[in-house]
């Protein structure tokens, strides 16, 4: 038979009437996780007929439950209580001190059929709170954030059927488990935890009229869920579309900063829509609730090991307060330090933009057009070095009046020497509103204008220096090239040791741009399915198979028309009639060109034929070998693997 | 001599192989009127003195590679020597040269040259 509980004592407890040590039913138990690290309580308590789960339990007090003398269904005295009211009106009551004075046994169950507590039926908006911060179960009244859903208290008496039943359960609306944040804004008390059915840790969000507590984004990181950043934005790019073998899709990324760090976010497909047009570049946001993942360094140049990904349940809400906010983290390296730097290094720099030249169109390897400008910057080091802006940057920058640009997140090549290159990711600013401008201005004006300065992309002019990636042979294989999908492309220094004689020219059809293959009819013309057309003649074109040799390995390569007449020294004309005319001396052309050595430069990449994948190199230029060259390299090799 | 022995440096590093086999790479710069002796300039600028066991028949310029001994007063006795012609192929670079040869000196484990000629 248990102890009667005190009648009333949840209204009193709730209104902050004094009451004496009133006894009542622990109905539900839920320990929440606490930023303090320790671990902090809260219980739902019943007087029989009404319940109130805005109970939190004193620290002090936590051996409680831990040695389980406080669990479900047992009955206690609570002695000393404070009743404390939040920012938005809701009740917390903290049981200061309190008593088991029965266990769970001998009171049978839930006594009586408590009715969750209604101040007038009406559950305050889910808060931050000075106290004690409580589950948003929130129904009409709270303003919602961005991703707030509400789940509604009241949904929760209809599950109370049976006993066994916790209240506590706030079945939010079934179809949505959606979690929601709050975010205390005092270290001491933790979020409590509105947890939907079935999971136990999900974060709820509070509405955004909330100060939430805002973490630095250098403490992010993929194990925490529960966390807000105030953050501006640095840099933000256009939204783009891809299309792989995986799918497609479209995404758009940008880069914030606060004054722990930066971070680089990023929102695919949906949050596009979502988001793109929201985000301004140089605001100040409150970012919550996405996904932390390692940074891909391939495609972030940004000082943070991870990287963000928004997804439906992101939240993102302008923020008023920016003063603290810094407008970019650089880290401008001198122009005359380049030199010391790595290739492919990612740096910023600063500099005044001597000269810009006019924007150019090209087209790359992978027959892209694109537009470019070069700009001479100089600063206050004396030197000078050549940055390259691709593509709409290329386009809108204006260089006129000699302005301040700082780039932020340029690559540094050993094109020409040293030379800088933007990246996708850069971020461009011209006469930028920070301290080293205005210092670079006034060096210039008084005295830069006049300095004869060197430039560090004319001096090492190699023309072979572009971008060449030297390996050896035995480099192919070992480092598993053109395994990926992309091609990849590598220069060697190799010996030509075999060449196929048989096949290795082809009848090509005899129209100007038309390279394929004709095959002879019946009638003695030459048809091209291409051209869908037949011809008289045809033109000999060279298909060449060599085994190409180094110190270390060799490699089987195919070489077309071009790079086989550099080889062979003939046109494929002239090879085609002396195959047809004088055997001995088609044999011989083959016989001098083996055992040559040039300069082979290459791609490497997986194909796939019938179902078979085989790697293929395929020689795209033939040059003789420079040797001094080869033997400054082979030096400057010899020295670093010396150290 | 066999010219397979002499091991190839320049300037620094005549004292270190008096009365040893050397061969040396140079610019010739000053002809002695006698035609006996010159002096080269190896790849770091520095000058070696080179005596001639015979006269020097014909004008000498340009880079000369010379083998003989290292006298110990840091002269080279030059035993032969061989012109490289600057009319043909690629000028010979001397820096490039000495880079060279500091770093088979600096690895002479890597460059077993004396032990690559026996037998």
């Amino acid at each position: 038979m248990s102890i009667p509980l005190t009648q009333g004592a949840i209204e009193a407890l709730y209104k902050g009437l004094p009451i004496k040590n009133p006894l009542l039913q622990l109905l539900n138990i839920r320990q929440m996780t606490s930023n303090s690290g320790l671990p902090r309580f809260r219980l739902m308590m019943s007087d029989g007929q009404h319940a109130l789960s805005s109970f939190l339990l004193t620290t002090q007090l936590n051996h409680l439950p831990e040695q389980k003398l406080l669990v479900q269904h047992c009955i206690c005295m609570l002695k000393k209580v404070v009743t404390s009211t939040l920012a938005d009106g809701r009740t917390a009551v903290t049981v200061m001190d309190m008593e088991v004075v029965q266990s769970p046994e001998e009171t049978g169950g839930r006594i009586g059929n408590p009715t969750p507590y209604n101040k007038d039926g009406q559950m305050s908006s889910p808060a931050k709170k000075s106290s004690a911060t409580l589950e948003p179960d929130s129904s009409s009244a709270t303003a919602p954030g961005p991703s707030h859903r509400s789940t509604s208290f009241s949904r929760s008496n209809a599950a109370q059927s049976s006993p066994t039943n916790s209240p506590m359960k706030v079945s939010p609306m079934k179809d949505t488990i959606s979690p929601m944040k709050v975010s205390p804004k005092k270290e001491a008390n933790s979020p409590m935890k509105f947890s939907p059915a079935k999971d136990t840790n999900s974060p709820m969000k509070a509405s955004s009229s909330s100060p939430m507590k805002v973490f630095p984004i250098s403490t992010l990181n993929p194990y925490q869920s529960k966390w807000t950043i105030r953050a501006r934005v640095t840099n933000k790019s256009n939204v783009r579309q891809w299309s792989n073998s995986r799918g497609e899709g479209k995404l758009f990324s940008f880069e914030v900063v606060d004054e722990s760090g930066e971070i680089k976010i990023t929102a695919f497909n949906n949050e596009v829509d979502k988001f793109f047009s929201l985000l301004e570049q140089g605001k100040v946001y409150y970012i919550s609730k996405a996904t932390l993942k390692v940074a891909n360094k391939q495609y972030s140049t940004l000082k943070n090991d991870y990287e963000m990904t928004l997804h439906a349940h992101s939240s993102i809400v302008p923020c008023e307060d920016n003063q603290s906010i810094p407008t970019m983290n650089c880290n401008f390296v001198q122009i005359e330090e380049l030199e010391n730097r790595d290739k492919d290094a990612v740096i910023d720099v600063i500099g005044i933009c001597k000269k810009a030249e006019d924007v150019s169109r090209i087209t790359t390897r992978n027959s892209r057009e694109v537009s470019k400008r070069a700009l001479h910057l100089i600063d206050s080091s004396g030197k000078e070095v050549t940055a390259t802006l691709w593509g709409e940057e290329a386009e809108k920058f204006d260089g006129s009046g000699q302005p301040v640009v700082a780039i932020k997140g340029a690559r540094l090549s050993d094109f020409g020497g040293r030379s800088l290159s933007a990246l996708f990711s850069s971020t461009i600013m011209v006469n930028p509103d920070i301290p080293e401008a205005f210092r670079l201005r006034a060096w210039y004006d008084r005295e830069g204008y006049a300095v004869n300065s060197q430039s560090l992309t004319e001096r090492k002019s190699t023309n072979s220096g572009s971008r060449m990636n030297w390996k050896t042979l035995s480099d192919v294989k070992n480092e598993n090239m053109g395994h990926e999908e992309k091609a990849e492309y590598f220069s060697c220094l190799a010996t030509v040791v075999y060449m196929r004689k048989e096949n290795c020219l082809y009848q090509a059809c005899p129209s100007a741009d038309c390279n394929k293959k004709v095959l002879i009819q019946h009638n003695g013309l030459y048809r091209c399915e291409k051209c869908n057309r037949e011809f008289s003649e045809f033109k000999y074109r060279f298909l060449l198979s060599a085994n190409l040799a180094d110190f270390g390995d060799n490699q089987w390569v195919t070489c077309f028309q071009e790079t086989a007449e550099v080889l062979l020294g003939h046109s494929a004309q002239t090879l085609g009639q002396l195959r047809e005319t004088d055997e001995a001396a088609f044999d011989e052309v083959f016989q001098k060109a083996n055992f040559r050595t040039h300069i082979f430069k290459n791609r490497v990449k997986l194909e796939t034929y019938n179902d078979e994948s085989r790697v293929k190199v395929t020689v795209m230029e033939v040059l003789p070998v420079d040797h001094r060259e080869y033997s400054r390299r082979l030096l400057s090799n010899i020295r670093r693997l010396a150290f | 001599m066999k010219k397979e022995e002499a091991s190839r440096i320049n300037c620094s590093m005549l004292l270190q192989h008096i009365n040893q086999a050397v061969c040396f790479v140079g610019r010739v710069s000053k002809v002695h009127p006698s035609g006996k002796t010159f002096t080269a300039v190896d790849g770091e600028g520095k000058t070696v003195t080179v005596e001639l066991n015979c006269c020097l028949e014909e004008e000498l310029s340009g880079v000369v590679e010379v083998i003989g001994l290292v006298s110990n007063k840091g002269v080279l006795m030059a035993a032969t020597y061989n012109l490289l012609r600057e009319d043909r192929g690629t000028p010979f670079d001397l820096e490039l040269y000495n880079e060279a040869l500091k770093v088979i000196h600096d690895f002479p484990q890597h460059y077993p040259f004396e032990a690559a000629v026996s037998g």
